[in-house]
């Protein structure tokens, strides 16, 4: 894990593809459901469209400070989804199909993950 | 099914769990007309100690309703917990390991407050890759609504119908926690909480029991004249993360369990004159309608627009009120679903009667479909 981690910083998304049967996965994991421990990185794509998404505006208990939050899923490039959060975008213009890409997001000094944001339009 | 009870559903602060589950087991025996040294095993369906600050729950249970030194099982599937206790208990006497099994289903949440009580739930979300983001279970469904809303055109306003059926029949169930009934304004108007979803599309937080008692069916012609039959069982699963999943707009996991039932008991959804669904969520209702087969894919909304899942439709579904306005005490939710079909196929329902009733469905979910049973029942 601490290669996805170290990728993510680099901006890059990396996945876990079964030797075996060719089973991809993202986020990765380290055993194929096919019963195939050798599973090798790959790097996944980090450019997409907005697949569904919620506005949260009741949250879990220890997500209360975040609230508001945007929860979406993406289908990636290359069809694979994720679940993150969203944001750079107003809930009122949220909409199906809306290209996004995938971006780390440093929480704290030793906390990193990723979220969406809307794909940058170059003008 | 030779006996059923039910405690009242509610903010059951004036009790504990074990005096709950007791509120529901003594009418079950009184029912069968039985005494618990009759019963020759338990189920016990709490889905998490976490809500009663009590490991081991299910002994508590046991011991508290007197069924002493009998083999005590306890069984969980969250928000499933009950059904896989019915299911579990069905398995015990057709293995031929007991002959009259006690289901006790039973759950206190209310006391821990709606914000603890969305997140212990949001922890039954992968916690490693899913439950970071703040995905609760509204958010789950709510990602489901947006996404059956894009591809069916299901409206904001077919997903309020849903809670006013709800609140209409839950307002005739004297064991419901919300007896009240709601106007289409007021469940469109209400709080957001995950957006499309508000406060009247999701399930209540409850306290409550139920109880069955289920025989073989030769002891179940000794114990009642009016015995309901299990005809047909049926249970599937799904991935931990909904984010895999390759279809946001129904469960894999129901249209499988439904298969199984439906194919065991020699029936078709046609045939299914009274049914309980999961309907955690008002979006949960409409696609059950469509995973089990009570309408085409993606016309769930049409269907409760139409008025076809209320008695005297094609198919009443939720007619004691639902997980909206009964209450959804998880542990107790599929046995209360199992009591209420009882009641129907006995025609013991009062004004909530679907008159003539001959085979019911219940459909119980846990998660957003990692757990789901459905099981068939005719009189």
């Amino acid at each position: 894990m601490v290669k996805f981690t170290e990728a993510l910083k680099q901006g890059k998304l990396m996945g876990a593809k079964c030797k075996k049967c060719g089973e991809k996965y993202l986020p990765p994991r380290a055993h194929c459901r096919c019963g195939s421990h050798e599973v090798e990185w790959y790097e996944a794509p980090t450019r997409g469209k907005l697949f569904s998404y919620t506005l949260v505006t009741f949250p879990p208990d220890s997500m209360t400070k975040y609230a508001p939050y945007i929860v979406a899923v993406a289908e990636l490039e290359d069809g694979s989804r994720l679940l993150a959060h969203i944001t750079g975008v107003s809930p009122k213009t949220l909409q199906v199909g809306l290209p996004v890409q995938v971006v780390p997001h440093q929480i704290s000094e030793d906390r990193i993950a990723y979220k969406f944001k809307p794909e940058q339009t170059t003008v | 099914m030779v006996g059923i009870g039910h405690a009242k559903f509610g903010k059951r602060t004036d009790t504990t769990i074990r005096e709950l589950a007791h509120e529901a087991v003594r009418p079950s025996l009184e029912d069968a007309g039985i005494t618990a040294s009759e019963i020759d095993a338990s189920v016990i369906g709490v889905a998490s100690g976490v809500w009663a600050a009590q490991a081991s729950p299910g002994a508590l249970i046991h011991d508290y309703v007197g069924l002493g030194n009998k083999p005590m099982f306890r069984v969980e599937a969250a928000c499933a917990t009950g059904s896989a206790g019915i299911q579990t208990a069905w398995s015990l006497i057709k293995a031929g390991l007991a002959e009259v099994v006690m289901v006790i289903g039973a759950e206190t949440m209310t006391h821990v407050g709606t914000s603890m009580a969305t997140e212990w739930m949001a922890r039954a979300c992968d916690t490693r890759w899913e439950y970071p983001f703040g995905i609760t279970f509204p958010g789950s469904y709510a990602l489901m609504a947006t996404r059956h809303m894009h591809e069916f055109g299901t409206t904001r306003m077919q997903l309020s119908m849903v809670s006013v059926k709800s609140h209409k029949y839950g307002a005739m169930n004297p064991y419901a926690h919300l007896q009240k009934e709601v106007t289409l304004e007021e469940a469109m108007k209400s709080v957001p909480i995950c957006q499309p979803l508000n406060l009247y599309d999701c399930c209540l937080i409850s306290d409550g029991a139920a109880a069955a008692i289920l025989a073989s069916e030769e002891k179940a012609k000794k114990i009642t004249d009016t015995p309901v039959w299990i005809t047909g069982l049926g249970s599937a699963s799904d991935t931990m993360m909904i984010s895999e999943r390759p279809s946001l707009t129904g469960l894999v996991a129901s249209r499988l369990a439904a298969e199984q039932a439906y194919k065991m008991a020699r029936v078709t959804p046609n045939d299914i004159d009274v049914a309980c669904t999961h309907d955690c969520f008002s979006i949960a209702e409409i696609m059950s309608y469509e995973d089990l087969g009570f309408c085409k894919k993606g016309e769930g909304g049409k269907f409760i627009d139409e008025g076809q899942s209320y008695i005297g439709g094609k198919v009443p579904t939720n007619v004691d009120g639902g997980l909206k306005s009964k209450g959804h005490p998880l542990g107790a939710t599929g046995v209360s679903m199992t009591v209420e079909i009882t009641k129907q196929l006995r025609g013991e329902a009062g004004k909530r009667q679907v008159n003539g009733a001959q085979i019911g469905l219940t459909h119980n979910v846990g998660e957003t479909g990692q757990y789901c049973f459905v099981h068939i029942y005719t009189r």
